[in-house]
């Protein structure tokens, strides 16, 4: 199994969710992020009065999935969230051991 | 489900309870013939009152006289109770579960002194059977108890209310709250019945009465439907409760709660205020009531560290009376009295100070001190709201009064939600140019909540009268029909669009017209996200909003500085000529008062200075130097307890000035201790700024301030010890907050530079803070 983290625009969240959704993704996590990459955060002018905003605002998207789905959710995720300029964000996975499902006590991708 | 069953249920308990303890007597006594002497059994508690519920405990006390062995008594009690414990009662209706405690009467003294949670219970005793005499002896020596130390005991009880309340939260906004436990919950109405018995002061506690059936019914259609003695009314049983009782639906159900509770709270915390300030001096020491009171507005005094309305002002038709009273309170930081809201809220029933519309401006500023009055406001809108002075007002307000929101986001009911972000903008108003607008906008953003239509859009449509109604301009109505309508704009745009798309700040751009509009807009956002809670508003989020505004203005032009005023063809004329002219013009509510003077530095401090010591209150004023002279028109209002200004007076006291005498600047310090000895809330510090590239001829200087007594004095005398000449002013009073605006220039003419212009600022903060 896999956690699928992304860091995305916030106003790209709806469309991947909805891709994602479309793809059969029944699950996710969502969480307000702040950080900067090579976007490097930013310097606004405004009247003269120079400022810079160094975190800027981004979601945490977070999906498990079975090894085998990996590779094309990270797809649809990279499709959904890509404008082509600076500060689109990243996507990565990481191995899971174990994943359990609270409620039942299933295990492994039954509990995905 | 009501009263009446609860007693049935009681009573039954009762002859139950009285069968078994004549076995259980009978057991005692082989001898049967042997009267109840000396053991007696009594409920206490809410079996005391005889209310019982399904879940209820049987809270009940064994009293003895100690005649009988510790063997004795355990055999007594098992045989009183285990058929109870046991579920084999004959009656199915007695709750199994119960409270019980063996004592005599002095031990039951004892333990009370100790626990205030006996003590209570005890207030309630009732006799089921056995030695009657026992069981009144120990009530009237806990009365006598209650009374005797009814002021450490109410210390502690408060305390004990507080930790509850903090455990439990609030009855009236929480999603699911506990009835009983939570602050305005059943418990707090025993705590209230608790003080009354203390005579420590009266109690109407018949205004809660239908509070107290409703929360009480409710109480037990939970406790039938879910099978349990939990008291806490989940998601899950809210729909039951409320087909039960006959609501339309969960939301109508939690509505009567929120209204129950509330009414409850708000007796409750009038009656601690109102022991906290009972005189200390009076004859009767703590129980005295009467107090000196000290005048401090027409037909309103501050008594007791409470704003009561004068007795013979309410026969008067003063429509403005209830709201001039409430921004009183609230911008002092005291209580309305209970009692002067009752006797406006019957002058209202009866056609007495019904409002004009539209609203004099009076009304209307005084609505904006009460609502910019901060945490202050709470506590005197929750006593208009409760008489129902409000919905006389603003009859819209009893649409959304007790609204629940069944929304994870929010915590409170739609109505103090608004008075929660009103709260916020309060702290705010220095962001923006109109706090007036600000704080309108605030209270009355949610206001389209409760039917199925889009909310902002209802909202708009119902701004646009109300706010005519309030008496604003039709500028100003636009502006707060835009920012009911938008309220949602820039968090949700900034947090779902693409800011680097110029689309994004097109489609911004064509729904705020101007930079006034987006302050106020952007302003309003944060005071709502605040006021909704940590689930809404979040710095990410602020983050975002804050770059979307800072990109829309970017996109804007024009400016927020009030332009320099205009002269008539004959105040040019009048002005040619070096020579003090003073005309007093009497308007409906306030007077305009029109001076022309020959211009030198300080002219501006000086006329200020010589209308407040004629206790004249500026309202606004534009100033503007032509040739030789300053020409400037003033709008004051007269304190109740001055004479009427006249033209002849006025002049005189300027002439005298100018020619260096009257020492303004001590008499002003002297009226403002005066003004200093009153109670005041906290205020956001002021805001100076200048203004660059404002004008081309002079340095632009903006001041934000709460308003106090002799203000702009202050403002003149500071920047006159600059050696900065004034070309123009624009003061302007909204509500209790004051935006002036200063066109200054060096003597010798010309702009400042940066440098200059940062000490003005610098010395003008100085000067207010």
């Amino acid at each position: 199994m896999k956690l699928i983290t992304a860091i995305l625009k916030p106003f790209k969240l709806d469309e991947v969710k909805n891709a994602l959704q479309a793809h059969g993704v029944t699950g996710m996590t969502v969480s307000e992020a702040s950080g900067f990459g090579r976007q490097g955060g930013h310097t606004e002018v405004y009247r003269g009065a120079e400022y810079t905003v160094d975190l800027i605002p981004k979601v945490r998207l977070e999906v498990l999935v079975d090894d085998a789905e990996a590779e094309s959710v990270i797809a649809v995720i990279i499709k959904a969230a890509s404008t082509g300029s600076i500060g689109d964000g990243k996507v990565w996975s990481t191995p899971v051991d174990q994943v359990v499902r609270v409620r039942t006590g299933e295990r492994g991708p039954d509990a995905i | 489900m009501g009263t009446r069953e609860r007693r049935v249920r009681s009573n039954e308990s009762d002859r139950e309870l009285s069968r078994l303890f004549s076995a259980a007597h009978e057991k005692l006594h082989s001898n049967a013939t042997r009267e109840f002497a000396g053991v007696a059994l009594a409920a206490v508690g809410g079996f005391g009152r005889g209310e019982l519920t399904p879940g209820s405990d049987l809270d009940i006390l064994l009293l003895h006289t100690d005649q009988y062995s510790e063997k004795e008594l355990l055999s007594f009690v098992n045989t009183l109770l285990y058929p109870i414990w046991d579920g084999t009662t004959s009656n199915a209706s007695v709750p199994r579960n119960v409270d019980h405690a063996v004592r005599t009467p002095s031990q039951t003294r004892d333990v009370a002194k100790l626990d205030l949670k006996v003590a209570m219970g005890l207030l309630d005793i009732r006799f089921i059977c056995g030695d009657s005499d026992l069981v009144s002896k120990v009530g009237e020596n806990a009365l006598h108890d209650w009374r005797k130390e009814s002021r450490n005991r109410l210390v502690e009880l408060r305390k004990m209310l507080a930790e509850r309340h903090e455990r439990a939260g609030e009855l009236a906004y929480l999603l699911e709250p506990d009835l009983k436990e939570a602050r305005g919950g059943l418990r707090d109405i025993t705590a209230l019945r608790a003080i009354a018995r203390s005579a420590a002061i009266e109690i109407p506690l018949e205004r809660i009465s239908n509070a107290e059936s409703s929360l009480s019914n409710i109480r037990e259609a939970l406790h039938i439907q879910s099978g349990r003695s939990r008291d806490r009314l989940l998601f899950q049983e809210q729909d039951k409760v409320a087909s039960t009782l006959g609501y339309k639906d969960a939301d109508e159900l939690m509505g009567a709660v929120a209204q129950s509770a509330r009414e409850i709270d708000y007796l409750m915390q009038s009656t601690w205020h109102r022991l906290d300030h009972r005189s200390s001096k009076g004859k009767d020491g703590w129980l005295s009531r009467r107090a000196k009171s000290l005048s401090v507005g027409r037909g309103i005094s501050v008594a007791n560290q409470e704003l009561v309305v004068d007795s013979d002002a309410i026969r008067i038709d003063d429509p403005v009376l209830g709201l001039r009273a409430a921004a009183k309170a609230a911008q002092l930081g005291i209580h309305l009295s209970m009692e002067s809201c009752v006797h406006l809220a019957e002058g209202l029933r009866d056609g007495i100070g019904a409002m004009p519309e539209p609203w004099p401006r009076e009304a209307r500023e005084d609505l904006v001190s009460l609502i910019g009055a901060g945490s202050a406001m709470i506590h005197v809108w929750e006593a208009l709201d409760q008489e129902g002075i409000i919905s006389s007002w603003l009859p819209e307000w009893s649409a959304v009064r007790s609204l629940p929101q069944r929304n994870f986001l929010h915590r409170h009911t739609v109505d103090r939600h608004m008075v929660e972000t009103a709260v916020h903008a309060a702290s705010l108003t220095r962001n923006v140019h109109r706090p007036d607008l600000l704080l309108v906008a605030a209270l009355f953003h949610d206001i389209g909540k409760g039917e199925r239509e889009d909310h902002s859009q209802r909202g708009a449509r119902l701004i646009e009268p109300l706010a005519r109604r309030i008496g604003f301009s039709e500028p100003d109505v636009s502006t707060l029909r835009i920012l009911v309508e938008q309220h949602l704009l820039l968090a949700a745009t900034a947090t779902r669009r693409d800011l680097n798309d110029p689309a994004t700040i097109i489609s911004v751009l064509a729904r705020i017209p101007d930079l006034q509009t987006l302050e106020l807009l952007h302003t309003l956002s944060i005071a709502d996200g605040e006021a909704t809670g940590s689930a809404a508003w979040s710095n990410w989020k602020a983050t975002l909003v804050a770059d979307l505004v800072a990109r829309t203005r970017a996109a804007m032009t024009g400016t927020t500085v009030a332009p320099q005023p205009e002269l008539t063809h004959e105040q040019r004329a009048f002005a040619e000529v070096a020579s003090l002219r003073v005309e007093v013009i009497v308007r409906e509510s306030d007077y305009a008062i029109e001076i022309i003077a020959p211009d030198r530095p300080g002219l501006l401090s000086i006329v200020a200075g010589v209308l407040n010591l004629a206790r004249l209150d500026v309202r606004s004023a534009r100033t503007k130097s032509h040739g030789p002279s300053a020409v400037m028109t003033w709008i004051v209002s007269l304190d109740p307890h001055a004479p009427a200004p006249t033209a002849e007076k006025i002049h005189g006291e300027i002439q005298s000035a100018l020619a260096g005498g009257g020492d303004l600047a001590r008499r002003i310090e002297e009226r403002a201790k005066t003004y200093a000895q009153l109670p005041s809330i906290p205020v956001p510090p002021p805001v100076v700024q200048s203004v660059m590239g404002a004008s081309s001829e002079c340095t632009v200087i903006e001041v934000r301030s709460h308003d106090q007594p002799g203000l702009l004095f202050r403002i003149g005398d500071a920047v006159t010890r600059c050696r900065v000449d004034i070309r123009s002013a624009i003061v302007t009073t909204l509500g209790a907050e004051a935006i002036d605006t200063l066109y200054i220039t060096e003597i010798s003419a010309g702009a400042l530079s940066e440098k200059r212009a940062q000490e003005v600022v610098e010395r003008l903060k100085g000067a207010l803070l």
